[in-house]
Formats: C-alpha cells, structure tokens, sequence
C-alpha cells in the first residue's frame, strides 16, 4: 500500500517497533495534536487498530526504544471527533498525497517526551516516566483523580542532560493523578515457636495508591552535566 | 475447610508433601515460618545485590564503591542503593555523570584506574 511505503520511508531512521504497521516519528519530533489536527485527515481506521494493539507495560526500563503505557486508549479517543469531516473526505482517500499521510500519521501517535526523574514518596525512591504509572504507600487525604504534585525530585534526566539533586532538584515538580486506592495482594504472618505449642497467623493487606505520572516541568534552570555528543 | 486451605498452600511440595495432610501440615507450616523470616531477610539481601551492581558500574568508570558513596555523602546526593543500580544498569550516562560529580568530590582513586597487573605477563602500556 501507498501508506505504508511512504511511512516505512518515514521511519527508517528511527528504533524498529513491536507492531506491523509501526510508523512512529523521530524522537525528537515535537508533534502537538492542535498544530497537526487541521492538515491531518483521518481516514485509516486499520491503523489505528494497531495502535490498540500494542504491548503495554509499565516495566520502568528507559532504553532507546520506549515502550508505551496504558494512556495511549484516552489519548486516542478525541482522534474520534474530526470522524464526521473526514467521510466526506473518504473519496479523496486514494488521491492523497504522500505529504498529508506522513503528517496524519505522525499525529497518531502521541509524542513522548524522554525524560524520567528519582522522586521520593513516603520515605521510599522511584524512578519514574511520564504515562506510567507506580504504586506507592496510601496517601491518606486522596481521592481518586486528585491531582498531585510531587515536590522532592532528586534526580532529573533528559535525553542529553541530567540535573543532579543535591539534594533536591528546585523548583522540579512531578505532576500525577491518584488512579486508585487499593490494597497490595494478602500476606500472610504466621508466628511459630516449637514445642511450646504457639502458632499465630495473620493475613495482612497494606493500603496502597496508585498514581499515574502526567509530567516532570521546572527542572530547567537547575545547574545541569550535558552530554557531548 | 482447613486441609483444604493446607493443600491449596502446598501446592509444588515435593513427594507426599503436597498429597498427605500429616506431611503437608507440617511442612506448610514450615514454608510460612521461612517466608516470615525471609521478607526481612530479603530486604538485606537486595540491598546487597544493588551495592554488587554499583560497585559493578562505578568499577567500569575506575571508581570503587567505597570511594563512589563517600564522594556521593560529599555533596549531599541522597540517592539510595536501588535507584543507584538502577541507573548503573539503565541510564549509563546519567550514572557516569554521578560518578564524575563524586570523583570530583572525593578523588581518591585517581591511580587506579586499570585492572591490577598480574605479575609475569608483560603488559603494553
């Protein structure tokens, strides 16, 4: 097909992906949907049944080929509205050039920032993306879909720099939105002295939270060590 | 039902330890008591684990694990041990840019920079 061939084209260049009809852009493209929205036309409902394919996982590994997490199914939904225009469009489908299937694709896919930062919850480190999300202790005054703003930022690394905490990084902020307020998976405490017939057991659940990670701003006018590449 | 509470956790036991109740009561209680004493022991066991990954990374840069913390303490880099190996395994450069700020801090390593030289090979430097 037309499409695939301009779109492999496309993504020679960058990292080979998981799915069949993978046409990611470059990394360091930054797509925003209202600048790409208005050219764009979505006529390929096949591809973007194969973005909901994809292999999600929350695995906190930031290698050079990233793996999306669970927000790439509400990121696709406003995709929806611009529908109705498009199926006056549909005719032209075959007639398009190669130029607006390239830029359609490109709004497709949601651009994700390389970034991760070492925050610290509840006494405790992680190291998080933004779009994934982490479980941690039970904040106690949370409700569901509060946002949250994560204050100690201890390390900040983009793709060509990291800015080092000392111990905190200042004015870093990591924003997220608690997801759920659930229990960890039961344990069971089971006390045993020989001999002396004493046996206790407990089964134990601790409260946990999870949030998901929307952003990481404010880090940029920490002192930084830059790659020289 | 309590045996079938007992069966159900003794499930993978070897030989009539999983079939027996005699047998799998006792060794059910058994594998409880080594769980409850291994969440804590787990907790030294990964801390190790991380100190052997960063020791492993830092080494690779001609910096030592001793010297690495004690330049991290220097300049007030509150890290732990996890996040540390983590990065040591995943993002080398962020890693190597922690083990330049702590050189820069404590250099006590600056000779050492290669591997010992065994002796009777001759080595061209």
């Amino acid at each position: 097909m037309a499409s695939t061939a301009t779109a492999i084209s496309v993504s020679a260049t960058s990292s080979p992906f998981k799915l069949s009809l993978s046409h990611f852009p470059k990394k360091n493209y930054n797509s925003s949907f209202l600048s790409l929205s208005k050219p764009s036309i979505s006529h390929s409902l096949s591809s973007r049944k194969s973005i909901f394919t994809q292999n999600l996982s929350s695995k906190p590994s930031f290698s050079l080929i990233p793996k999306f997490s669970e927000s790439e199914a509400p990121v696709i939904e406003p995709e929806a509205a611009p529908d109705p225009e498009s199926t006056e469009i549909e005719t032209g489908v075959e007639v398009e050039t190669a130029l607006t299937q390239i830029v359609e694709v490109e709004k497709e896919v949601p651009k994700r920032e390389e970034i991760f930062a070492v925050v610290m919850i509840g006494s405790r480190q992680y190291i998080v993306f933004p779009g994934r999300f982490i479980y941690i202790q039970r904040l106690k005054g949370a409700n569901v879909n509060d946002k949250i703003i994560l204050n100690k930022v201890l390390l900040v690394g983009t793709k060509n720099s990291t800015y080092i905490g000392k111990p905190v990084v200042t004015n870093a902020a990591v924003h997220a939105v608690v997801e759920e307020q659930g229990l960890n998976p039961k344990v069971i405490v089971f006390k045993y002295k020989k001999k002396k017939n004493y046996r206790r057991k407990i089964g134990h659940r601790q409260p946990n939270t999870r949030i998901r990670i929307t952003s990481i701003t404010g880090y940029q006018d920490y002192p930084a060590t830059t790659l020289e590449t | 039902m309590n045996k079938d509470k007992i069966f159900k956790l003794a499930k993978g036991f070897r030989g009539r330890a999983k079939d027996c109740i005699r047998i799998a009561r006792e060794r059910v209680e058994k594998a409880l008591q080594y769980s409850y004493r291994d969440r804590r022991t787990k907790k030294r066991d990964m801390r190790s684990l991380w100190i052997e990954r960063i020791n492993a990374g830092t080494r690779l840069q001609g910096v030592n694990y001793g010297n690495f913390m004690h330049g991290l303490m220097k300049e007030n880099i509150q890290l732990n041990r996890k996040v540390l190996s983590e990065l040591s395994m995943h993002e080398s450069y962020s890693f190597k840019a922690l083990v330049d700020v702590s050189r820069n801090a404590f250099p006590g390593n600056k000779k050492v920079a290669l591997p010992p030289k065994k002796e009777g090979v001759s080595i061209v430097v």
